[in-house]
């Protein structure tokens, strides 16, 4: 490898470098979740704001397992209810400290994704998608009829919203931001590093990978694993932030939100789910006026985005970047 | 005992029957096109309405009623694979029809919503209040109706598919396309006729449900998961599984109500197709097909 010339012409110079790397952009990143609470000082908006970073969370999660191990999870929102439940339970019936129950509840979500996909090791596509609705089905069901536990339609109420770090300026909105923005950090990561590449080629043929030596039963577990622990540190933080919890948030339609966020953003891409939970958490709140049309909004959504833009809204940012710039360089080469 | 164990029997054929009647559009579908679509349900909840509509508030006849829903439904079916499979087709991609029709299912569930209310409809046939008195079970001439229809439909349905020129062609379009093209069948058009006979399936038992179910804009979602599970469990793509598996998960359901749970029905059900998935994914009677297990 050594004495194959190194191509140095197309490297940008080391400035140009820095403000087009992932670097910059995280740091940017977290210089706008730190200046939100500023921004946005009313309480209506601190809490949209929480839950648009929690959708964040789960959609990168499913994205992971969908976009990149091209697996449909539809049991997503079980994953969601079982971090939730597990975290709140752990809380008020042990008295476990909140970190430490979070930290119990992602291992608990992430163990079940593990689980259920090695029990459908030998599932692919239509039959991993209707099993892992089975999943959400039988969970949900279980958390609205094992009443001794979690209360069943009744729900729980009053949990305790999470004990603030020895940081004074750090809020809840800041906090969850920050989370969300690490676990993109590490899961971008993990997409870029030779796993996402394993993923993508089990994704892209099964069989060839197999001869390539990849363990696509291990990696597909690896995947629908990180995806759920995704979820159940989403779920944690759910009930602590909206500090009451019914079976019904966890119903099988939270897995088809997430998917419609994942698919209109751009499946494949980290930050396109980003972008597609961001505007439809965020659109429904200031098209208050629609109300009851919201879902079918959604519902709307998903379906012209697969039969019209299969890439989301990211291929849509960059078919309008694609067109600015051809624009700019025609105005260029006039002048 | 005996007669509770025969009565819920009796219960979990009716049920059944309409799961299978359900189960089997989307059998069909996946025969010809191993696609799934996510929407069926709503068809059967669109054809509930449709039925309801036309027999309680135009006052027209129950069987009015049924033959208008199995119209909603064909014509649905037809609208769906013209506007979603067809053209996905060419893209050749395995998972983006199933998502698109999850899209027209949330959008169909919402518009239902949104028109009829969420309140359930009280859809009272003039046969549902007939009770007929057999030693000591009993039951309605709404459920002697539905076990009527139902199983005439299936063995229409089986023999149409058996023995009729055009049933023979869509079962080679199920096994080959491109072979079933070159011997002069179009599949094309056989891929929208089974569209349409499924869906009107799917409406008709909308028709016959409604009485039986709770009938909101939700309804199909509680049968569409059953119905997977039953294609699942009896193979997918297979008549005579779906039929098997179909009559197991209604008499699965009327058993689970009557000695365990009503709320248990969902996690009975779908235990055993977690189980199926693991142990048979091939389902009770196994096509020759080498995908997705």
């Amino acid at each position: 490898m050594s004495d194959l010339p190194r191509i140095k012409s197309s490297r940008p110079a080391p400035a140009q470098r820095f403000i087009t790397s992932r670097r910059l952009c995280f740091l940017v990143a977290a210089i706008t979740i730190a200046l939100l609470p500023l921004v946005f000082p009313s309480s209506y908006w601190r809490t949209n704001l929480i839950v648009c970073a929690i959708n964040v969370l789960l959609t990168i999660g499913l994205d992971f397992v969908l976009g990149y191990a091209g697996q449909l999870n539809l049991g997503q929102s079980a994953f969601y209810g079982i971090g939730a439940y597990a975290s709140t339970l752990l809380i008020m019936k042990l008295a476990v400290p909140f970190w430490v129950a979070f930290a119990v509840a992602v291992l608990i979500s992430g163990i079940a994704g593990a689980l259920l996909s090695l029990l459908a090791v030998r599932l692919r596509g239509h039959y991993l998608a209707i099993a892992s609705l089975g999943f959400a089905v039988i969970t949900y069901q279980i958390l609205l009829n094992w009443i001794s536990l979690t209360q069943g339609p009744l729900g729980i109420y009053a949990i305790a919203p999470p004990p603030p770090i020895r940081l004074p300026w750090l809020p809840a909105i800041v906090f969850t931001n920050l989370t969300k923005l690490l676990v993109y950090l590490i899961l971008d990561q993990l997409v870029r590093s030779p796993i996402g590449e394993t993923l993508t080629a089990i994704r892209e043929d099964e069989l060839s990978a197999a001869s390539l030596g990849i363990d696509a039963p291990k990696w597909k577990a690896f995947a629908f694993a990180v995806s759920s622990a995704v979820a159940g540190a989403a779920g944690c933080f759910y009930a602590s932030f909206v500090g009451t919890l019914v079976p019904d948030s966890f119903f099988i339609t939270e897995s088809f939100s997430m998917l419609a966020m994942v698919i209109v953003g751009g499946m494949g891409t980290l930050i396109g789910p980003v972008f597609g939970a961001i505007c439809l958490t965020i659109l429904p709140e200031l098209l208050r006026g629609i109300g009851d049309l919201r879902l079918i909004v959604y519902g709307a959504a998903v379906t012209l985005v697969v039969l019209f833009m299969p890439g989301g809204l990211v291929q849509a940012i960059r078919i309008m970047a694609h067109h600015v710039f051809a624009a700019g360089a025609k105005f260029e080469a006039r002048l | 005992m005996l007669s509770v164990i025969l009565q819920q029997g009796i219960n979990g054929i009716v049920v059944g029957g309409l799961y299978v009647l359900v189960a089997l559009g989307l059998t069909l579908i996946y025969g010809v096109l191993v696609q799934i679509n996510f929407a069926h349900a709503d068809f059967v909840t669109l054809g509930a309405f449709a039925a309801y509509f036309v027999a309680q508030l135009l006052s027209g006849n129950y069987f009015v009623g049924i033959a208008v829903a199995l119209i909603v439904g064909g014509v649905l079916g037809w609208l769906i694979n013209a506007a979603i499979f067809a053209p996905l087709r060419q893209r050749g991609s395995e998972l983006l029809p199933l998502i698109a029709t999850i899209g027209v299912s949330i959008m169909l569930q919402n518009a239902m919503l949104l028109l009829f209310g969420p309140i359930p409809y009280a859809f009272n046939t003039p046969y549902s209040s007939k009770v007929i008195h057999i030693g000591s079970l009993f039951f309605t001439l709404q459920n002697l109706l539905i076990i009527l229809v139902s199983t005439t439909t299936i063995a229409l349905l089986y023999a149409f598919m058996k023995f009729t020129f055009l049933g023979k062609a869509l079962r080679a379009v199920s096994q080959d396309h491109e072979t079933a093209a070159l011997m002069g069948i179009n599949p094309n058009f056989l891929i929208m006729l089974t569209f349409i006979i499924a869906s009107a399936l799917a409406g008709m038992s909308g028709a016959l449900l409604g009485p039986v179910l709770v009938l909101t804009p939700f309804a199909g979602t509680s049968v569409i998961v059953k119905a997977f599970a039953i294609v699942i469990i009896g193979g997918f793509g297979n008549v005579e599984g779906t039929i098997i598996a179909g009559l197991i998960v209604g008499l699965i359901e009327s058993y689970t109500t009557q000695f365990l749970d009503p709320g248990l029905i969902d996690i009975v059900v779908f235990a055993l197709l977690l189980i199926m998935l693991a142990v048979r994914p091939t389902g009770l009677i196994a096509e020759k097909r080498a995908e997705n297990v």
